[in-house]
């Protein structure tokens, strides 16, 4: 349970760190070697469903490393990224905290998300997902070295995915 | 042939003006479902995507939901995935594998040959007076480039290889440069809120790149050693600009024939791996493309009606809304050190999130908008740039705007939108026989 509640409130900061566009803070969160990946969802039968999630290899809708990340973090800070300027409105809501320590103190941590973005005037945004991290003990925080997002959507009903999950 | 009414007057080649209408109006909309999305052969997909027989993957022709499969035979079928009974879509999933196709309603029962084969109560309920023969599934003409799946409900249509023209001598420089072809990947769909052709139209736009994605720009050039991309190098380069038979095709000159193509995914890290690829695939390439197309690189480009940049699609979806699928095509041959590089540049650079594209929306969203009220349908969208500096060239095809910055391409566009338009069947569209020189020996069919 102590881990579960140092877990939990891990990503009630992180979620805030998104929301209150403190995305340097954000992107300390993660390793160097971070792998920042969202597979694409495919419609296909329930006896299919083990094609349902594509594989690493497949085309994937973010593939990042830690460059890429860093790369979409500071061309925020340009002032002329014009998908993000003027910004989205966001509200991360992170619940459903499963943990699952590993034998090397490494933990699995599967979380699920409500993600609220509001974007010039009326445009509007509704993102649900899990997201199953891998977190990392370093100098006695935490640090996420693998992430992947699953979304619950086939055609993403957004004009872009511009925002942080 | 019957002497066309112009109905259709949209853009005015002399002066560049474009009547805003044609983004928002829902009956432009559906007459281009019927003259445009109707007619033309349309990219639906990748063989790559069905490798087996009985493979089929969900795709669209327009609004029109399709299925492209491989038959028991091997070959590539297209049908509407509508049941000929009641309507419904037969086919539910993205991708699958199956020799027939049920439909869920009331258990009609398609083979992949289109056949109506099986009808509960055919005898008993039907009375034995059903005409299965008439109720088979609705087919599309389906052909193929380099791998590229295309398909027209037009039986009137010419054939795919006249329809691409000479736009095939410089698509051939990406799609068919390697006897092993491309295989495809993908896509990534999304929902953009924007007329189709705001999209399309943008493939030939080189201006913008400077303003629109400075902040990748710099950021690029900061991480992956890619040179800053300018105003000034963009108006005094020498790449083309270029409209061949309604396809905007920009083409960039390599200094080296062993140069790299691309720039999404490459990095200081992998650049030698990627020149060493295309040093070792050269003496192929130029065995097939010959020595000059071996010189030359396809820039941005869209194949009408709504190719954007390859096989990437701008289904439409309304007039204010258009399905956006995000496909990378790779060559075989690759190394998949590389194939990974590239996949993940164009997703992170190109996809829903791409941190070039996704500054995209919003000004092609601003475009389309305009259109929407009184005011600004007042006054037409300015696409002036370089009217009267098209010209022909003696080596390269179709029209070749004066300065690879250019709206050429753009103008050019809507003149074919409206030739589509305007059109009573394709004896009213006008296709420029090929004339160039296809040295090498790359085909169609790859």
């Amino acid at each position: 349970m102590e881990l579960w509640h140092e877990l939990m409130e891990f990503y009630i900061r992180e979620a805030w760190l998104l929301d209150e566009r403190r995305f340097r803070e954000w992107l300390d969160l993660f390793t160097e070697d971070v792998f920042y990946f969202m597979p694409r969802r495919l419609n296909v039968h329930r006896h299919e469903t083990d094609r349902e999630l594509t594989p690493v290899g497949d085309l994937a809708i973010f593939e990042d490393d830690k460059t890429y990340l860093t790369m979409r973090v500071e061309r925020l800070e340009t002032g002329m990224a014009w998908g993000e300027d003027p910004p989205s409105r966001t509200r991360h809501i992170v619940g459903n905290l499963v943990v699952d320590p590993q034998p090397d103190g490494e933990v699995q941590a599967k979380t699920a998300f409500l993600l609220y973005r509001s974007h010039h005037e009326t445009e509007e945004n509704l993102f649900s997902g899990y997201r199953e991290d891998l977190l990392r003990p370093v100098d006695g925080s935490w640090q996420i070295a693998r992430r992947t997002i699953v979304l619950d959507s086939n055609v993403i009903l957004a004009k872009n995915l511009s925002v942080f999950f | 042939m019957v002497a066309v009414d112009r109905k259709h007057q949209i853009i005015d080649l002399e002066t560049g003006q474009l009547d805003r209408r044609i983004f928002v109006d829902p009956d432009i909309y559906a007459e281009e479902q019927e003259k445009v999305f109707g007619r033309a052969w349309l990219m639906i997909g990748h063989e790559s995507l069905v490798p087996n027989t009985n493979d089929f993957f969900h795709t669209y022709m327009g609004e029109e939901p399709v299925i492209l499969c491989r038959d028991g035979r091997g070959n590539l079928r297209a049908y509407l995935n509508m049941c000929r009974h009641r309507g419904n879509r037969i086919v539910r999933t993205d991708v699958g594998n199956s020799r027939n196709f049920a439909c869920a309603y009331h258990g009609w029962t398609f083979s992949n040959e289109g056949a109506l084969e099986y009808v509960p109560g055919d005898e008993e309920a039907y009375y034995g007076a059903l005409d299965r023969d008439c109720l088979g599934l609705v087919e599309a003409r389906v052909d193929t480039y380099a791998g590229i799946v295309f398909a027209t409900w037009d039986h009137g249509a010419p054939s795919l290889d006249d329809y691409l023209g000479d736009a095939r001598w410089l698509l051939d420089v990406s799609f068919n440069r390697l006897d092993n072809g491309t295989e495809a990947i993908g896509p990534i769909k999304w929902i953009e809120p924007l007329n189709w052709k705001t999209a399309v139209d943008n493939c030939s736009d080189n201006y913008h790149v400077p303003t629109t994605h400075l902040s990748t720009i710099i950021v690029q050039g900061r991480h992956r050693g890619i040179p800053r991309l300018t105003h000034e190098q963009q108006f005094q380069s020498e790449n083309k600009h270029l409209f061949v038979n309604g396809h905007s095709l920009t083409m960039r000159f390599l200094e080296r024939a062993d140069q790299v193509r691309q720039t999404h995914g490459v990095t200081p890290e992998n650049l030698a791996a990627f020149e060493e690829y295309y040093r070792a695939t050269l003496p192929e390439a130029e065995r097939r493309l010959g020595s000059l197309r071996t010189r030359l690189n396809l820039g941005n480009h869209s194949l009408f009606p709504n190719g954007v940049l390859g096989l990437r699609l701008a289904h439409p979806r309304g007039p204010l809304e258009t399905e956006f699928w995000h496909f990378v095509v790779l060559e075989k041959d690759m190394p998949d050190e590389l194939k990974t590089a590239l996949r993940r540049g164009s997703a992170n650079y190109n996809g829903v999130n791409g941190i070039f594209e996704q500054d995209d929306m919003d000004n092609w969203r601003g475009v389309t908008e305009s259109g929407l009220t009184r005011m600004g349908r007042k006054y037409t969208q300015d696409l002036s740039m370089g009217v009267g500096h098209d010209r022909r060239h003696p080596d390269y095809p179709g029209v070749v705007a004066g300065r690879y910055t250019s709206e050429s391409n753009q103008r050019l566009f809507y003149r074919r939108w409206e030739q589509f338009m305007n059109a009573d069947n394709w004896e009213d569209i006008p296709l420029e026989p090929k004339a160039m020189d296809y040295e090498g020996t790359a085909t169609l069919r790859g």
